[in-house]
This record gives C-alpha cells, sequence and structure tokens, in this order.
C-alpha cells in the first residue's frame, strides 16, 4: 500500500471517531434534555396540586376543572405521586381514585361541619371516570344533584338495568349502589368484566344526609368481592367515598379529619371553660357546663375514626347544637 | 513537516475550537439556567410564604364564628388563647401547615399591647425569609368588643 493510501485511510478513521463523539455528545445531550424536560413538566402538575391542597383550606364548596393533559396523579394514605415525583404528607386530607389521568382534573372543596368548622375536604378525580349512580331513594337523587355537571355520571334506578349498559371506554368505574340489594351473588355488568379487577369498583351506601354505613366492593373476574365497612358522616364525607375507590384511602383520609376536629375540639373546649370561668350569669354557666359535657365527648370520640363513634358524635353534635341554641336563647355569647 | 501531518493538526485545531465553542455556549446556558432557577426558587419561596400566611388566616381554631357562620378578617380573642396551648401541645401537627414560620398576632388599636406568639419554628441556614403584615379584627366574645390588631407570619425558607 503506497503512502499516500495510509494518510487517506487514517483521515477517515479520524473523521469517523470524531464524528462519533460529536454524534455521542448532541445524543446525550438531547436524552439529558428530554429527562429534564419530563421531570420538569411533572414538578409543575405537582406544583399545581401542591397549592390547590395548600387553597383548599381557604376555599370552601368550589368545583373546578384543570386542564393538565396526562397528569397521572396517584393517590395514597398521606401521599400524592405525579410520575416517579412522590410528596410525602403527615396529615393530607384528599379523597381521590388511586390514579387519575386524562385530559385534566377535576377538584371540589367542602366543609367538615360536625358539629363546627374543622376542616375543609378536598376531593380529585378524573372526567374520564364514570360514575354510576343505581337507586332512586333521597339521597341518591341528592347525590345526583351535588355531584359536579363536569363528572361523567349516569343515573339507573336499579341494578338490574345497569347489566345492559355498554362499555364508554372509560378508564375505571365506579358503581354508586343507593339501592338496598348485596352485591355479593350478583354478577358485574358484561360490559366490565375485561377491565383490569381495580378500575370497576362499587360502593353500597345505606344512610341518609347525616351519616349511614359503606362497603366498598371491587371487581374479581366476572363477580364482587367485599373490600371492607366504613362509616361517613355528613355529605362532605359521603362524597369522599365516593371519590376515593379504596377503602384504605378513605379511611385514612377520616382519621386524618378527626385528628384535625379534635385539635379545634381541644380550642373549643379551652374557650368555652374560659366563657364558663368569666361570664357570671347562672343561665350562661349552666348552658356552657353542658356544653363541655358534649365538647369533651366530642373530644374523645374524634380521636378515633370507627363507626360507632361516627353515629355517637352525630348525636353528642346534636345535643351541643342545642346548647349554643340556648346559649342564644338567652343571649349568651354562642359557644361556636 | 509533512502535508498529511499539517491537515492532521488543521483537523484537531478546529475540533479544538468546535468543543471550545460548545463549552462556551454551555457555559453561557448553565449561567442563565442557573439565574433562572434562583429566580424560580424565589418566587416559590415568597408563594409559599403566602400560603402559609393564608392558611394561618382559615384556620378554624382562631376564626371567629357565630353560629357556625364564619367571620372573615377576624380572631377570636379565647380562640386564641386557647390556640396558644394547642399549638405549642401539637407542634409536630402544625409543622405540616406551617412549617418554617413564627406567627405572632398582636392589638394595636385602641391600647397597644405586645405580641403573642401562636407558632414558632426556626430554621437553620435558611435562604430567604418573608414577613407577611395582615391587619386582622379582635373580637372578644364575652364583651362583644373589637379591636385592631396585626397578624405577623414570618416564614423561612431553605
Amino acid at each position: 500500500m503506497s503512502k499516500k493510501a495510509i494518510e487517506i485511510q487514517f483521515n477517515w478513521i479520524f473523521v469517523l471517531i470524531a464524528g462519533t463523539a460529536i454524534l455521542i455528545f448532541f445524543t446525550v445531550l438531547v436524552v439529558k434534555q428530554k429527562s429534564l424536560s419530563e421531570s420538569s413538566t411533572k414538578a409543575v402538575v405537582l406544583k399545581s396540586i401542591e397549592s390547590i391542597i395548600s387553597g383548599a383550606s381557604v376555599t370552601i364548596d368550589t368545583t373546578k376543572i384543570e386542564n393538565i393533559p396526562n397528569p397521572n396523579i396517584e393517590i395514597g394514605c398521606n401521599k400524592i405521586s405525579v410520575g416517579n415525583l412522590p410528596k410525602q404528607h403527615q396529615n393530607l386530607i384528599l379523597f381521590g381514585p388511586r390514579l387519575v389521568k386524562g385530559n385534566g382534573f377535576i377538584w371540589q372543596t367542602t366543609a367538615f361541619n360536625t358539629p363546627y368548622r374543622s376542616t375543609n375536604l378536598l376531593y380529585i378525580t378524573s372526567p374520564q371516570i364514570k360514575y354510576v349512580i343505581i337507586g332512586n331513594n333521597d339521597l341518591a337523587k341528592d347525590m345526583n344533584k351535588s355531584l359536579p355537571s363536569y363528572l361523567d355520571k349516569e343515573n339507573y334506578s336499579s341494578y338490574q338495568d345497569v347489566l345492559q349498559i355498554k362499555n364508554s371506554n372509560n378508564y375505571k368505574i365506579r358503581f354508586l349502589v343507593f339501592e338496598n340489594i348485596g352485591l355479593i351473588g350478583n354478577s358485574v355488568p358484561a360490559a366490565f368484566t375485561k377491565m383490569r379487577d381495580e378500575d370497576v369498583t362499587a360502593l353500597k351506601i345505606e344512610g341518609n344526609t347525616e351519616k349511614g354505613t359503606l362497603e366498598f366492593y371491587q371487581k374479581k373476574g366476572s363477580s364482587w368481592i367485599s373490600l371492607g365497612t366504613s362509616a361517613y358522616i355528613e355529605k362532605s364525607s359521603l362524597f369522599g367515598s365516593i371519590y376515593a375507590d379504596t377503602l384504605e384511602v378513605y379511611d385514612c383520609n377520616m382519621r386524618n379529619t378527626f385528628a384535625r376536629l379534635k385539635l379545634v375540639t381541644d380550642v373549643y373546649y379551652e374557650r368555652t371553660k374560659k366563657l364558663r370561668d368569666t361570664i357570671q350569669r347562672q343561665e350562661c354557666k349552666q348552658i356552657y357546663n353542658n356544653a363541655l359535657n358534649q365538647i369533651n365527648n366530642i373530644k374523645i370520640l374524634s380521636s378515633d375514626f370507627k363507626p360507632e363513634n361516627v353515629n355517637n358524635l352525630v348525636s353528642t353534635a346534636i345535643l351541643l347544637s342545642v346548647q349554643n341554641k340556648e346559649a342564644q336563647k338567652f343571649s349568651c355569647p354562642l359557644i361556636y | 513537516m509533512k502535508k498529511a501531518q499539517i491537515q492532521i493538526y488543521e483537523t484537531i485545531a478546529v475540533l479544538f475550537i468546535f468543543f471550545l465553542l460548545v463549552a462556551i455556549g454551555f457555559i453561557f446556558y448553565a449561567r442563565i439556567f442557573k439565574s433562572n432557577v434562583d429566580i424560580e426558587t424565589y418566587e416559590s419561596s415568597q408563594k409559599r410564604s403566602i400560603a402559609i400566611a393564608q392558611r394561618v388566616m382559615f384556620l378554624p381554631e382562631l376564626q371567629c364564628s357565630e353560629d357556625n357562620i364564619i367571620k372573615d378578617n377576624c380572631i377570636d380573642l379565647l380562640k386564641l388563647e386557647a390556640a396558644q396551648k394547642v399549638m405549642k401541645q401539637n407542634e409536630i401537627y402544625y409543622y405540616d401547615l406551617l412549617e418554617y414560620s413564627t406567627v405572632n398576632a398582636s392589638q394595636i388599636y385602641p391600647n397597644s399591647q405586645p405580641a403573642q406568639n401562636l407558632y414558632s419554628r426556626s430554621a437553620q441556614n435558611f435562604k430567604n425569609s418573608f414577613t407577611t403584615f395582615i391587619p386582622m379584627l379582635l373580637l372578644d366574645p364575652r364583651t362583644k368588643s373589637n379591636s385592631f390588631g396585626i397578624l405577623t407570619i414570618k416564614t423561612e425558607t431553605k
């Protein structure tokens, strides 16, 4: 081989190495930039949820739809994550399905007012989840009216009618059963048997707008299995049970709600004690003494979230509201 | 020096200048990126501070209410006294809400009174600190008398 030919070949090898180095350099750059931009989008979604959570303490009875494409929000007990970005909270009150995806998400807030306002409850869901309301009692009608219009919801008077419905490609479907039937033994509507088990859930609701019992179900093949029972207190926590599709998330949020109620009750207890000790009128003193008993009961009942405590809490709240009315009647400073 | 050697040195020089320019570009980009990150961190600290101030303003532990109807921008003095005790006893719980901040309430009219501390938790080596002053009505439910006060919320962010 001539000297000239070796020189040309060496030049080509050199160009090849340099070209490959430049190509690798820019490929690495693009890949890094892509992952950075993805993380940044996830961080924006997480930030937007965080600001909703923080604003939830300020806004009451608000419903809004946020148009963020593919939010992919995972909701757990005291935890939210967007992709691989998690955010842990100590006492998070956020009711929602395990996964929120689609073209955005709907959020709603309501106040927890039993017996006085102690916190706001925040709910998140996706417009691509179908909610099927079954039953025609007063509570079913009330919930159909109260649930936001942005939701994909349908109303049927009996479970038999639901068996015929078609699958409209929602990624999750939740049946809200107000009808007095047992789901065990009834089959899952045929259109949804091919969906993943955790994406087809049902909630059996028995009670009124003040309190009631809940049973959480999930599809297993073509039949229903019970995940456990719980209780709700006032409409705000009933909303929570509708949005949270697992018993674990619902109970976790209710425990946090009760923990907050306990702290607010501690404040009302001290305040009522001060009122009793400083107001001289005997009729007022009597009212405050009665109220202190009720508030003390609320303190005990709110220390743990369980169905029997829910029932007692409702009756104690009624007794306390009677004392509050009495205070108003005798022109004493109100208890709450 | 042979022609081929000169060509190789020429190519190396071109590559060196090319990478030098890329490196300069990178340094420039990194500096702009860093300054943007600093601005965003500052803005996010400011937003967080406002969020904490809002949370304090709407704490049911402090807000005036009558028959469960909330009165905005009003602090119940009896609740304030009770909340001081409750918040101190449950500092870890309130840290999740109020993070690194100091919350004080003081009466300024008709007579000025020393500030009452509600919550205090300081951050070590904090980066930004913001103080928000919120004028509030202070209500004594026993006498139904109102006075003017200031809620001071100082937040520290790392």
